[in-house]
Order: structure tokens, then C-alpha cells, then sequence
């Protein structure tokens, strides 16, 4: 196991730098460039002073220079300064990511922990009217936009019942404390664990009627076995594996962020920063995400291999 | 006798309330928290730190002050740090005098020093600031910047600039004793700004959570009286409709609001803050372009639309029609000097015709706007334009995109647009050779028209202000009679408010401003 994770280990570094090459490469054949962003088009400015941005932001330099200085200077570890405002891409992508670990965490928590229960309940009463109601709710979890979710909650809870803050990760009038951060936060993160149960929901619901049916289950049963340990020690062990799998792969959405419910829900998560990033034409910003996006879903993979392992005695990588 | 002492004693201290009361009513604070989302808009630009600026100065003038600054609804300049200003006879020398007893927030005298200390700062080539580009000043242009004394500062150009004053409305003063040591390549990068900013405007730094919001206190000592709200706080949102649910939920105290909204909140009790934007949208045509060199062509371009019925129905008459590049009237001549080019499809259709227009070509219609106002009015215009044959579709792009071509004259036919015009930043370079970076050296739209180049070149030096006005009232009926773009409209921009604001003051001045709002007079009614 040890020797497995020290070579993939390695072969990710590779990996690490063509996601780089293919960022870098992508945002300069987009039109445009910081400066262009920069400058309002309602606005009138010379082209002296554009031409002076360029060069203070080093885009007057050809690109692969530009690429190598900033490989090297990742190297030492610096990533370097966001174009629009000169805040350090390294203190930005650590405030951001843990908005977005905390938010995305929470929504994910709450996927898990109502999603397969769930799964694992409608799927030993296949066809009942639970099994009818909750696949028929969760077909509107996935197929609902979350901004329009959002969206419809901040109206509902915030506006009309005042349950709930519209917006934003902490009170500007006090300092946070555990109460006020669960307080800004359940909103966003319920929105988005919809997507969640609904996906794991119905994972979990398929897997156990797949396994349910098989031969060593009917063994277990004819040995005269309760139906509660058939369920417990044989069905659900087994029917949990391919959940791992859809939920190790969506690990990587704890620092991917979500763009639309964090506009919505103004949360500095992740998601919007991206979009920031591309739009603002912001290379080191961008370059900084990438790389610490790309350096979690490579860990994130390497997990899910190890959580394999470690549920499924069978699977062995030495 | 001790009834008499008791009466007595509760006189003196009802007096004794009553005397304080005034005092307290002039020292900073006890009115209140504002929260408001002062970014959001097209006047905001969270996170934005003095001379980096293309707007969100309505909140940077909260914390740092101009040297001069519009008035309340931009007719006119108005003093701030600089109390009064004048020029020599050709405006190479500019003298301004500063107020007198103006202390810095950490209680440091404000002097000329920190003038000559902040325009050096904002024209070092090595801070790379956008001061150069918006102030039409550079450090070629600006021959000396002079204390000569405590409180004159005198600036020197190297030509006549009759409009400079309109310019030092961008000029932040900064603190010379807390920044002389910053490495000016340093300037975007230090966190100054935002952990121990200093500066004389009405309020004082208190907090700045990234992201989040920045809270300010009250400055005791500010020049124009002491601020009366206890807090005043700016919280950043993503969008505009983020701050709408804040506003309605009475988390925040004010916003901006987009015209299709503003009337739902005026009647739900809201109040509702308006002005001009001073932008004027317009469809720029590229004369590089045979077809639109034909000025026939650009006079049943404006017959063609209705742009009255857009503004009334489709913008629902948050927007008026103008006849020229200006926004202002002040800025337009006498409505019997101009043609309103009234709807009127049928001369189109003839103009056209004479002009030998080929009605099979269809054109894009490229622009950066991506709200639902302005996808609205150019679908109309092309519904408008379809029906005389001029065949038009609309494509819209993000900023970045379109300015990497647009200011080359090429990639282009047709362009719906807007440009930001005042008295005293006209876009003159848009219509001369080489003020933009054209890939052939023409103007903007691709070709010189020499009635109107010599206008500007005279409205360039004029410095008096009469005649300097008449110049830009002659350039406007030039346009408008050779309709040199399609002159669409002005929007009106507006803000909404909670309705416990008390002398609340918002205008939706371009880039923010900045312009008088007398800040120290808000308050909120708890």
C-alpha cells in the first residue's frame, strides 16, 4: 500500500503541471487580458496609462516567460498577487477555501447523512408510496437549479419569515461565535445538500436492489437469518461501495465551491472566485486556484483508492 | 425649606440636561448604524484603494477626501481639501489653496506636503496607478508640483489645461507622515489600505473583513462637523439582487437599484434615490465600413428606431432620449438647432434607398452590456431596424473581450455602447486621430471630420467657461446633424433606502464620484 501511494504520489506531479500548461495556455487565447478588464468601457482613459498597467502587471512579457517565472516562483512558494486589487493569491485561495470547505462540508454532511439512510430505506420497499414519493422528490433535488433554490429559500425564510440572515458568512455588527456561523450557514448549505440526498438518495436506493438480489443474500436468508442482520451485515456493507465512489467523487466540490448558490447566498467561497478570476482575465489568481483545486482532487482520488481498500478487504494494491 | 432646595435642585439639573443636550448633539456618533451596500452597482467596485480607482469612490470618499469634488448632483464643482483654485492666463499654472485646520485621522496636521506627497505618489510611473488615466495628467505632462506654502500647492504642466480642476476630483490626499517610507512599486500590493488606513474624510477605519465588510466610526475632527451615525458600514454582495433580498429583509439600509425594480420598492415604502447616470448609450457605426459612410445611412438609422416608445415601454421611462454624445442639455443647443430624428420608418426606408443600401447585408451588433435593460432595448432596436432593412443581431460579450479589439477599430461594424460625459471630461480623443490605439491611426470610428476637429481643438484651451460651453453645444448639433453615431439615450439610476434614513443622500454619480453628500449628516432612526 505504501509503495502504491508513494507512485501515485509521484505520477501526480506530472499531472500537476500539464493542468497548469492546459490553465495557462486556455487563458491566453481568451480575448482580452487583465487591463482589458481593468478599464470601463463607459469610461474614457489614455492609452499611455493602459499600456503602463500592462507593464506593471508583466503582460507585456511573452507568455511562456511569463509561465516559467510563475512556475518558479510557485516553486518558492509564492503564488504571486491578484491583478485587481494586489491582495496575495495565497491569502485569498486560504480565506475562500475554507468558506468553501465549511459551506461545501456542511452540504455535503448533510447529503451523506440524510441521503443514504434514505437510499437504504426506499430500497427495501421497492415500489411502496415512500419509495414513490421520495424518488419522485428526489428527481426535483437534482433537476432544480440551486440558484433558483436559493433563490426561492432567501424570499421564503429570510424576507418573508425572518427565520434566517440574507446572505453573508457572519454578523457585521458583532463578532462571529459558533452560533452566528451555524446561523449563516444553514441556509446555503440545506439549498445545497438538496443536490446531495437527491444524488446519494438514489445511488444508495440502486445499489441495494442490485445487491438484494443476489445469491448470497438468498443464502443468508434460507439459513434462517433476521432479516435485520441479512440487511445490516450483508446487504448494506456491499451495497455501500459504489456510494463511496459517487461521494469520493464529490470531495473535489468541497474547494470547487458552487458559483451560483454562493452569489446568491454572498458567500466568499471558492466557486465565485473562480469566476472572478476568469472574468477579471486575473492569471496568478486563477493560476493559484488551479493549482491548489488540482493538488485536492489528485489527494482526493488517492483517498477514495485507500477508502476502497479499507471497506473491501478483497481490494488489495501492493 | 428642603421642598424649596429639592425644586431648586431639580431645576438646576433640568437645565443642566438642557444645556448638554446641544453638546452632545455636536460631538460624533448617537445616530445610529447604516449598513449599506455602496459597491453594488455600476458606481461600485469593492476593494478598490485610492488613485486604483475606476469607481467606488462614493465609499472611498468616506475614509479619504479629493482635493475637490462634484457637488450634490454634479452641476458643479465643489471645495473639499482645496478651498478655491485658479490658473494663470494660458492654465499652465495652476494654484490651489487648502483648508486650514484639517487634521489627519491619527490627529496630525493636514499640510501641502500631503498633496505634493499624493500627486507624486499617483504619477509615479512605478505605482503604475490609473490616476494617469482618467486625469488626462502624466508625468510628462506636469512640469512641477510645488508647496508653496503650509496650505497653497501649485501645479505647473507642461501645456494649457483649462479643465485640470475637473481632474483633481480623482485626487486623493494621503498621509505623507504614514506612507513616505511605501516603496511606490509597493503602492497596489501593501495592506495598508485595510489594516491601519489614514485619511480626513468624515469617517475613521475601524474594520475591514475581506469579503465581508468594512465599518467605519465617526471622525470627531472632520473639517465639515462630526459625523452623527455611530457606524457606517459597507457590505460587499455578488450581485445586485444578493443586496435587493438584504435591503427587504432590513439587514442593510440601502442599495442600488436596477429601474425595473425601483418602482415595486417605491410603493412598498422604500425611499428611492435617482439621477442621471451621465453615461450615454449610443450606437457607435464603423465608418471604416462603406455601408454606414453614407450619412443618409446614419439619418434613417435614427429614423428608423422609435427610441421614444423604447425609453417609455421598454425601459419604462427610466431613460431619455439624446440627441448627441452629451447626456446634459446643458451640454445641447437650443432644441431648434437639433433634429429629433422622430420615428418616422417610412423616410428611413427613402433614405436608404437614395443611399443605394444593400438591405440583404446584416450586421453584428456587438456589445459589453449584459443586464436584461439593456438586452431589452437592443432586441427593440433590432426589431426596429428589421423593419426598414437594416438587418442587425445583437452579440453580447464580456468586458475583457470586447475591449481587446474594440479600441483597434477592427473586428467591428456596429457597437451599442456607452460613454461617460461630463463638462469637463468630454471624450474629445474618441474623434481625433491617434487618440485611440486604432490599428490605422484614424479616429475611433475610423475617419476625421475637420469641422469637428477644429472644435475640439478650440474647445481644448478655451478657458472661459461660457464659451468653453457654447464649443460643446457646437459640437453636439455638429453630430446630431450628420448623425455621426446613433444617439440613443440616458439612463436614470437608482438607489433604495430604508425608510428609518434620516438626511440620507445618495446620486448615482459615475464611478461613484465623488461628489458632496454630506455624510456627516446621515443617521438612522433606531
Amino acid at each position: 500500500m505504501t509503495k502504491y501511494l508513494i507512485r501515485r504520489i509521484l505520477l501526480s506531479i506530472p499531472v500537476l503541471v500539464m493542468i497548469t500548461v492546459i490553465i495557462f495556455a486556455l487563458m491566453e487565447v481568451a480575448p482580452g487580458d487583465a487591463v482589458d478588464y481593468f478599464r470601463p468601457p463607459d469610461l474614457v482613459m489614455t492609452e499611455e496609462a493602459t499600456q503602463a498597467l500592462r507593464e506593471r502587471f508583466g503582460l507585456d512579457q511573452p507568455a511562456p516567460v511569463r509561465y516559467i517565472q510563475w512556475l518558479s516562483n510557485v516553486l518558492k512558494g509564492d503564488l504571486g498577487y491578484r491583478f485587481t486589487d494586489g491582495e496575495a493569491v495565497s491569502t485569498i485561495v486560504g480565506r475562500r477555501l475554507g468558506a468553501s470547505l465549511l459551506l461545501m462540508g456542511t452540504a455535503l454532511a448533510i447529503g451523506v447523512l440524510v441521503g443514504v439512510p434514505l437510499g437504504v430505506f426506499i430500497g427495501q420497499k421497492q415500489y411502496s408510496l415512500w419509495d414513490f414519493s421520495l424518488t419522485g422528490l428526489s428527481f426535483l433535488g437534482i433537476s432544480m437549479p440551486s440558484f433558483i433554490a436559493g433563490l426561492i429559500a432567501l424570499l421564503i425564510f429570510s424576507v418573508k419569515l425572518g427565520w434566517f440572515p440574507a446572505g453573508g458568512m457572519r454578523p457585521v455588527t458583532s463578532e462571529p461565535t459558533l452560533w452566528t456561523t451555524l446561523y449563516h450557514l444553514a441556509l446555503p448549505s440545506v439549498v445545497l445538500s438538496l443536490g446531495f440526498i437527491a444524488t446519494f438518495m438514489r445511488y444508495s436506493r440502486f445499489s441495494m436492489l442490485e445487491v438484494v438480489r443476489m445469491d448470497y443474500v438468498n443464502s443468508a436468508r434460507a439459513k434462517g437469518i433476521s432479516n435485520r442482520a441479512v440487511t445490516w451485515r450483508h446487504i448494506v456493507p456491499n451495497a455501500i461501495l459504489p456510494v463511496i465512489t459517487v461521494i469520493g467523487l464529490s470531495i473535489p466540490a468541497l474547494v470547487v465551491g458552487a458559483v451560483f448558490t454562493e452569489t446568491v447566498f454572498s458567500w466568499p467561497g471558492m466557486g465565485s472566485l473562480y469566476l472572478e478570476a476568469v472574468r477579471g482575465r486575473d492569471i496568478p489568481l486563477l493560476m493559484g486556484m488551479t493549482l491548489v483545486i488540482a493538488i485536492f482532487v489528485l489527494g482526493a482520488n488517492i483517498l477514495t483508492d485507500v477508502a476502497y481498500a479499507i471497506v473491501d478487504p478483497r481490494i488489495r494494491y501492493d | 425649606m428642603w421642598k424649596r432646595r429639592l425644586t431648586l435642585a431639580i431645576l438646576l439639573s433640568l437645565l443642566l440636561i438642557l444645556t448638554l443636550v446641544p453638546v452632545q448633539a455636536q460631538e460624533a456618533g448617537g445616530g445610529g448604524t447604516l449598513i449599506g451596500a455602496f459597491d453594488v452597482g455600476p458606481g461600485g467596485a469593492p476593494k478598490v484603494i485610492p488613485f486604483m480607482d475606476t469607481a467606488g469612490r462614493t465609499w472611498l470618499s468616506k475614509i479619504w477626501s479629493p482635493l475637490i469634488s462634484w457637488n450634490e448632483d454634479m452641476s458643479a464643482l465643489t471645495p473639499q481639501l482645496a478651498t478655491e483654485w485658479s490658473a494663470n492666463e494660458d492654465s499652465t499654472v495652476w494654484t490651489f489653496k487648502l483648508r486650514e485646520g484639517v487634521l489627519w485621522h491619527d490627529g496630525e496636521p493636514f499640510t501641502a506636503d500631503d498633496v505634493v506627497f499624493s500627486l507624486n505618489l499617483a504619477l509615479n510611473p512605478d505605482a503604475a496607478t490609473a490616476f494617469p488615466g482618467f486625469s488626462s495628467l502624466s508625468r510628462e505632462k506636469v512640469a512641477a508640483i510645488t508647496a508653496v506654502d503650509d496650505y497653497t500647492v501649485q501645479i505647473e504642466l507642461t501645456e494649457p489645461n483649462p479643465r485640470l480642476p475637473f481632474f483633481m476630483i480623482f485626487a486623493w490626499v494621503l498621509p505623507e507622515h504614514a506612507l513616505r517610507d511605501l516603496n511606490p512599486a509597493e503602492y497596489q500590493t501593501t495592506d495598508w489600505f485595510f489594516t491601519t488606513p489614514i485619511g480626513t474624510g468624515p469617517f475613521m477605519h475601524e474594520e475591514y473583513v475581506a469579503d465581508q465588510y468594512w465599518s467605519l466610526v465617526p471622525n470627531p475632527n472632520y473639517w465639515n462637523g462630526a459625523p452623527k451615525l455611530d457606524h457606517l458600514i459597507n457590505r460587499y454582495f455578488a450581485d445586485e439582487t444578493s443586496a435587493l433580498v438584504a435591503l427587504q429583509s432590513g439587514e442593510i439600509n440601502f442599495t442600488y437599484v436596477s429601474g425595473d425594480v425601483f418602482q415595486q420598492l417605491q410603493d412598498s415604502g422604500y425611499q428611492i434615490y435617482d439621477g442621471p447616470s451621465g453615461v450615454t448609450n449610443y450606437v457607435i457605426m464603423n465608418l471604416r465600413n462603406p455601408a454606414f459612410q453614407d450619412v443618409r445611412v446614419r439619418q434613417a438609422f435614427l429614423y428608423a428606431i422609435d427610441r421614444q416608445a423604447i425609453t417609455e415601454t421598454v425601459l419604462k421611462g427610466t431613460a431619455t432620449v439624446v440627441p448627441c454624445i452629451s447626456p446634459f442639455p446643458n451640454m445641447w443647443p437650443d432644441a431648434s438647432e437639433l433634429n429629433d430624428y422622430a420615428y418616422n420608418p417610412e423616410m428611413a426606408v427613402q433614405l436608404l434607398t437614395e443611399a443605394g443600401y444593400d438591405t440583404a447585408a446584416a450586421w453584428e451588433l456587438v456589445t459589453y452590456y449584459s443586464s436584461q435593460f439593456h438586452q431589452d432595448a437592443m432586441a427593440a432596436q433590432q426589431a426596429f431596424l428589421a423593419q426598414v432593412g437594416i438587418n442587425v443581431v445583437p452579440l453580447a460579450q464580456d468586458v475583457p473581450t470586447y475591449n481587446s479589439y474594440f479600441y483597434t477599430g477592427e473586428g467591428w461594424d456596429l457597437s451599442y455602447r456607452g460613454v461617460g460625459v461630463n463638462y469637463g471630461n468630454f471624450p474629445f480623443n474618441f474623434y481625433e486621430p491617434g487618440g485611440q490605439p486604432t490599428t490605422d491611426g484614424e479616429p475611433l470610428q475610423g475617419q476625421s471630420f475637420p469641422e469637428l476637429l477644429d472644435l475640439i481643438a478650440a474647445a481644448r484651451v478655451e478657458s472661459d467657461p461660457d464659451a468653453y460651453l457654447g464649443l460643446l453645444q457646437d459640437i453636439c448639433k455638429f453630430q446630431n446633424e450628420n448623425a455621426l453615431e446613433g444617439y440613443m439615450w440616458t439612463a436614470i439610476r437608482y438607489g433604495a433606502g430604508s425608510d428609518n434614513l434620516q438626511d440620507f443622500y445618495w446620486f448615482p454619480a459615475a464611478g461613484g464620484g465623488p461628489y458632496e453628500d454630506h455624510a456627516e449628516l446621515w443617521s438612522v432612526n433606531q
